[in-house]
């Protein structure tokens, strides 16, 4: 129930009519307080008084040609941090999806985490070519339009880069859902399947890898294996019905669906077949996970099982809940290997768990939703998930994962989350670990 | 209060039933394996048939047939024979395909001296990577860091770990991690100077290699890089960075592909992999005797952009100086009728209507669109307008509809 006055809304429009509506009900409330308990509740201004926009003329049908969102979620954004940079200049570096206020699995286009090594570039789409040669038959030259004729292809598939969660591998350090996982988002892609160019180009049996390139000023480049090329590797144009965002590499990007993002090459400008890997300028000090060993793994692709509770989190905690009340709990699970099975929840830091269900749509290396319902008791809670998918892969322990590779690898974090939520209902970040 | 699926509920009773053991460790665990997934459910272990348990990535694909690719559906026609674009010409390959391979291959024609190097280090580099290519200023630090190595070939320093406050990291730089001297090169030439990238000719990009190298102590064929050593092509392969060996998975030689796929089969042991433990739990990553602690968060990050809020309110209003308020008043109040004359109103912009309006004086005019006239209301309709914004509005709708010259 709402007691406070709209402010915006009950003091812009100072009509006569208003302001005598407005002094019989506080006249009311005035009146309400010597009766009983049970109407002591003020009736809401919200309900009692037209509104601004019941009563005047709204916008023209078509005022904003392509829309944008309510300026009221001028606070739905997306936040980046020094930390995710070189000294603070941001056109090397991230910034984080709002996952507290996203529902469903669909990222909207302009709330996609974003991670440039040069900038955003704005390419021209009618100066734009894809360029595909090296081991096939016959190399190929496409403008957007001729890439845009081969037949297409849509699928939900989420994005990650590798360093989701990076800040996080020697203990909790931001107090936000979305700085701990908003390096991820999940879109409809649209695009072609590039077995499909690949079966007309002519694949030589020696060809073992492609080299990506993009056109960017940093010409991000990237090897992967031809297994994974003529599996389920696109070339796409299109996000959620709309074109790729500049920042998402209008007008063309590679899309390995479950792969690191960086190997899902933006602004691609030229991809080339060969028989050796290359080495590229991002397989270096970047994207190779440094072990504990001193070794360090190079070509790690698939983003590992992963989970994450996003109802409640720190950003949108439990502190309007009464005891009893009936909540549910809501998160993310995803995994670039396969579809994800299930997820279990556990409230006790990982002693005990429950299984989590699954809603919504369950497809592969896509975002899929589960859900708990919970009766509150304002108990203090260590709430955490785990996922686990149909290549068999359970997420581990943040001890377990401690144990293999160190904490100095900074990609492919996938540990357990916990949150802990105290007897207040507030949420903080915490790490059940040794 | 929760449900195990059917192999669980199996597994846990038949533990807890063969051995007292299980109670040190953990109950309820679910077994993952494919030798007991196959012989449930041989190409479906979760929503969709699977095709191949061992793609390279350690994870699985899907049968495509029938229509049906996991979750999606597909046009089963042959696209056999769809084809657009044309063949590249020569020169355009030659001017796309620059890249080069650690075996020298697509390295161009060229050379600069560790001295030249230096020289323009200094102008267009050591702003952002520091003198000597030592960092400093926040972006990445290039030469330092200890490269010796330990009796299995491992340098030493890279086996830091951040375990606790105060410790030593790791040093990233070319010489103690690098493995490819080559990606220097490609590096420099396509994607620096930041902020001027592809500036640089294949001699200046020679010349910084070179000089970088040197930074990092590197030696070639046993040479030391002084000040006159000049580069080329055939000196940059036969460089050996100290962590060239410090990478895994093998992705070299025939059988690269194959060692990849062999290195994310075995995820439990290379990646770190968890088990599904339903009820008394203990975390596998420990060793038992010690019980986890719940770490808060010792410093906060609080350093965002924009700062964090989740309130819905109206932003700061950003005025729009593209449009005088007088319009602005006009386009809520007055526009509906007055925008063109299909109702009866003499539409702005309509010079001989305004003429004719104005004849008057424009003091009448104002006054009629204070109390109204006609069809129109007293103040368009809106009683909250003063005066004042209604000779606003009439001044601007007056001045909308004078000839434009």
């Amino acid at each position: 129930m709402n007691k406070k006055f709209n402010t915006e809304e009950s003091t812009s429009v100072v009509s006569r009519r208003d302001f005598f509506k407005r002094t019989a009900s506080v006249s009311a409330v005035a009146a309400a307080s010597i009766l009983a308990p049970a109407s002591l509740l003020a009736d809401d201004e919200n309900i009692m008084h037209h509104p601004k926009w019941g009563t005047t003329l709204g916008d023209e049908c078509n005022y904003n040609p392509y829309g944008f969102p309510s300026k009221y979620e001028h606070n739905v954004v997306r936040r980046t941090s020094a930390l995710m940079s070189s000294a603070g200049d941001m056109h090397a570096a991230i910034s984080m999806t709002p996952l507290h206020i996203q529902k469903g699995i669909i990222t909207p286009s302009g709330l996609h985490f974003t991670r440039t090594h040069n900038g955003v570039a704005h390419v021209d789409p009618n100066k734009y070519r894809l360029m595909i040669h090296g081991l096939v038959e016959k190399p190929i030259v496409l403008t957007l339009e001729q890439l845009k004729r081969y037949p297409s292809e849509s699928k939900i598939l989420f994005m990650e880069c590798p360093s989701n969660g990076a800040a996080e591998w020697k203990g909790p350090q931001f107090n936000s859902l979305q700085f701990v996982r908003g390096m991820m988002s999940c879109s409809e892609w649209t695009g072609v399947r590039l077995k499909t160019i690949l079966d007309e180009l002519g694949l030589k049996p020696e060809a073992k890898w492609m080299l990506a390139e993009g056109s960017d000023g940093s010409e991000m480049s990237r090897t992967l294996p031809i297994e994974k090329v003529l599996d389920d590797v696109m070339i796409v144009y299109g996000q959620n019905g709309e074109s790729l965002r500049d920042e998402q590499g209008y007008p063309v990007r590679l899309m390995a669906p479950g792969w690191e993002a960086n190997l899902c090459v933006k602004w691609l400008k030229r991809l080339e077949f060969g028989d050796k890997p290359w080495y590229a300028k991002e397989e270096t000090s970047k994207y190779t996970a440094l072990t504990a060993s001193g070794k360090a793994i190079q070509h790690f692709y698939a983003l590992e099982t992963n989970s994450i509770i996003t109802s409640p989190c720190p950003e949108i905690p439990w502190t309007d809940l009464k005891k009893g009340d009936l909540v549910e709990i809501e998160g993310l699970a995803w995994s670039g290997h396969g579809t994800i099975r299930g997820v279990d929840i556990s409230f006790d830091g990982g002693k005990n768990f429950v299984e989590a269900s699954l809603k919504g749509l369950v497809l592969p290396k896509a975002w899929t939703r589960f859900s708990y319902m919970y009766k509150y008791e304002g108990k203090p809670l260590l709430l955490q998930s785990r996922s686990y998918d149909d290549s068999d892969n359970v997420q581990p322990t943040v001890n377990q994962e401690k144990k293999v590779v160190g904490v100095e690898g900074v990609y492919h974090r996938n540990a357990i989350h916990t949150w802990a939520v105290n007897a207040k209902g507030e949420v903080s970040n915490v790490q059940v670990r040794s | 209060m929760f449900k195990l699926d059917r192999k669980s509920i199996i597994i846990g009773t038949s533990a807890i039933a063969t051995s007292a053991l299980m109670l040190s460790g953990c109950m309820g665990t679910t077994a993952f394996g494919s030798s007991s997934e196959t012989a449930s459910a041989p190409s479906k272990v979760g929503v969709y048939a699977i095709k191949n348990k061992t793609a390279i990535d350690g994870g699985v694909t899907y049968e495509k047939a029938n229509g049906t690719e996991a979750a999606y559906s597909y046009n089963q026609q042959s696209t056999k024979g769809v084809s657009f674009g044309r063949t590249p010409t020569a020169n355009e390959i030659k001017a796309w395909d620059i890249d080069a391979l650690p075996d020298g291959t697509g390295l161009p024609e060229g050379e600069g001296s560790v001295e030249e190097g230096d020289e323009l280090y200094e102008e267009q580099c050591a702003a952002c990577h520091g003198d000597f290519g030592g960092g400093g200023n926040g972006y990445p630090q290039l030469a330092g860091g200890n490269q010796d190595k330990d009796e299995n070939g491992i340098v030493i320093t890279l086996k830091n770990q951040r375990l606790a406050p105060g410790m030593d990291a790791p040093k990233r730089t070319i010489g103690t991690y690098w493995p490819k001297a080559t990606t220097l090169f490609t590096y420099i030439r396509d994607a620096m100077p930041y902020a001027t990238p592809k500036s640089l000719s294949a001699n200046e990009t020679y010349a910084i290699t070179a000089y970088l190298l040197a930074q990092n102590g590197v030696m070639i064929d046993g040479q030391e890089m002084d000040e006159e050593y000049v580069l080329n092509a055939q000196k940059l392969t036969k460089v050996v960075l100290a962590n060239n060996n410090g990478f895994y998975p093998n992705i070299d030689g025939p059988t690269g592909p194959a060692d990849v796929k062999a290195f994310f089969a075995d995820r439990a042991k290379n990646i770190g992999s968890g088990t599904r433990c339903m009820t008394d739990c203990k975390d596998p990553g420990m060793d038992g005797k010690t019980e986890a602690t719940v770490m808060k968060i010792g410093y906060e990050m609080k350093d965002v952009v924009p700062a964090y809020s989740t309130v819905r309110d109206l932003p700061p209003e950003v005025e729009d100086k593209s449009i005088s308020k007088a319009e602005k008043m006009y386009n809520v109040n007055c526009k509906l009728c007055h925008a063109t004359d299909n109702m009866g109103a003499p539409a702005v912009g309509d010079v001989a209507a305004w003429k004719e309006v104005t004849a008057k004086g424009v003091d009448k005019v104002v006054y009629n669109a204070i109390n109204g006239m006609g069809g129109m209301p007293a103040k368009g309709g809106n009683e909250d307008l003063i005066p004042s914004e209604v000779k606003e509005i009439v001044d601007f709708m007056i001045e909308s509809s004078k000839p434009k010259h």
